[in-house]
């Protein structure tokens, strides 16, 4: 913008007010003014190679018509000039404004354009998955190499019911580490009934989402990384936990024994559990090999193989669910209230242990590649 | 008098007479009746379907406690026959009876779920003991 208009003489002015201060030829106020409206008209960023120009055009006010009036200022006394000053002040600034405007509507439109663009990507994204889902049932080779994930909102809601759980969770062990120290015997014991609830509630939760997708909950992805690594059956194995618990449990000799024996019940009930898995896999892995391999048509085995499957999968995951559940009953049975506390304070701060690991690993930093 | 019989798998078949212990001889008049038989004659006898994982859990158990089960496979062309046949030896229960189904001294004692929370909760073994599937 090179318009030599007003506010380079008005810079001009202030020298002039500068130096001639003591003299007192210009309002003082008025003076003020101008310079308040050089500041919020953000006029003071003008590079002073523009200042120099405008000098000199201004110099050279004979050829410039249109400023004549601004070049006999320069003479005479410049409170005569102002109202020009300020309608030249004004004019400059819509230009400005106009042109600000005019560059923010186009980064805008920018932006909607590339969200656009985005949002055709994602729903061309999301219809590929939905075909690739509808495929599954048709045959193995249709499916694309690294097709994963969930399709169906069973699961979307299961994953967002268990984040809610896990918060809840972290919640009541909070209130169990102050409750084992604080509450009396009757507060304590609706607290472990709560707590114990809660778990039921998880367990029916993992029942209703294994009608969706039985297959989801078995591959353990709803858990986190470090969880994944202890996964027996679609979650952890009891004899385990109790594994875990027995140690900081403050137990008489009898009750010790007890627990052990729990232990010991629970192992044998598991290996059993994953004898049966591995011979349903078996019979899996039979029903797929039947025929002849290497030859292509394997439509009759598929759709036997399927139909077994889900059943087979999701009984095996309700027993499983079953032992966990039922082990967790017998525990708080053996035990008494303040033990029974303890014991689902340790199991609790054990997976949160286990999930601060996951979080640690997840945002390490890493190497650049 | 319940005797403790050697592990035996009996093949349901009307006409083919698969089975290698001595009791197969016995030609039963009807299917339920062999089917009252077995349940009586047997500490413990599992149900199941023919090739069913299910069954290997339960006798996997069973063994893993010193118990041996007999084991009773169902084709699945006689699966409600025979499931109609042992809700009527178990008088007043009209729950559905899945399979496999769990007979501990003459009695239904039920499926994969209630031997396992048994079994956790301790009182299987005090059943066995009692129906005499186990001695010590």
């Amino acid at each position: 913008m090179n318009s030599p208009s007003t506010p380079y003489i008005t810079s001009r002015n202030m020298e002039i007010y500068d130096t001639s201060r003591n003299i007192g030829i210009y309002e003082p106020m008025h003076q003020m003014s101008m310079w308040a409206d050089i500041k919020s008209n953000g006029f003071l960023n003008t590079p002073t190679s523009m200042l120099v120009e405008v000098d000199t055009k201004l110099d050279n006010q004979s050829e410039d018509t249109s400023h004549e009036t601004l070049g006999h200022s320069n003479k005479y006394d410049q409170e005569t000039n102002k109202p020009v000053d300020k309608v030249l002040r004004r004019l400059a600034q819509n230009r400005e404004a106009a042109r600000k405007s005019r560059l923010r509507k186009k980064a805008y439109v920018q932006q909607l354009e590339s969200s656009r663009s985005k949002l055709l990507q994602l729903e061309q994204e999301l219809e590929r998955t939905r075909q690739q889902g509808a495929l599954i049932g048709v045959g193995l080779d249709a499916i694309p190499p690294g097709f994963s994930g969930p399709i169906n909102s069973g699961i979307c809601a299961f994953d967002l019911a268990y984040g809610s759980w896990v918060e809840e969770q972290d919640r009541l062990v909070d209130n169990l580490k102050t409750a084992i120290y604080t509450y009396t015997d009757e507060e304590l014991c609706i607290l472990v009934d709560v707590v114990m609830n809660h778990y039921s509630d998880l367990f029916r939760m993992k029942a209703t989402s294994a009608k969706a997708d039985v297959f989801y909950l078995m591959s353990g992805m709803w858990k986190t990384s470090a969880e994944r690594l202890f996964l027996w059956i679609g979650g952890f194995r009891p004899s385990e936990l109790l594994k875990v618990l027995l140690p900081h449990l403050d137990l008489l000799e009898q009750e010790h024994a007890e627990v052990c024996n729990l232990k010991q019940s629970c192992q044998q009930t598991e290996d059993a559990l994953s004898q049966g898995m591995d011979k349903l896999q078996q019979t899996l892995s039979d029903a797929l090999a039947a025929g002849q391999l290497g030859e292509g048509s394997y439509f009759p085995q598929i759709s036997n193989a399927m139909e077994r499957l889900d059943a087979l999968v999701s009984f095996v995951n309700q027993q499983a669910d079953h032992i966990r559940q039922v082990t967790l009953q017998q525990m708080a049975r053996i035990l008494d209230t303040r033990q029974t506390a303890q014991g689902l304070l340790v199991l609790g701060e054990y997976c949160q242990r286990l999930r601060a690991l996951s979080l640690l690993w997840e945002t390490r930093p890493r190497e650049p590649t | 008098m319940q005797e403790a019989l050697p592990y035996k798998t009996w093949t349901s078949s009307y006409s083919s007479h698969e089975g290698t212990s001595s009791t197969s001889a016995m030609k039963a008049p009807t299917k339920e009746d062999e089917l009252k038989k077995m349940v009586s004659q047997n500490a413990v006898i599992v149900f199941g379907k023919r090739g069913c994982c299910m069954i290997h859990v339960v006798t996997r158990l069973l063994h893993g406690q010193g118990v041996n089960p007999a084991v009773y496979e169902i084709d699945e062309k006689d699966e409600n026959d025979v499931v109609g046949q042992l809700k009527k030896l178990d008088a007043g229960k009209d729950d559905e009876l899945q399979l496999p189904a769990v007979f501990i001294g003459g009695q239904l004692f039920g499926g994969l779920d209630r031997i396992m929370a048994t079994h956790i909760s301790g009182e299987l073994i005090p059943v066995l003991k009692q129906a005499r599937a186990l001695w010590l």
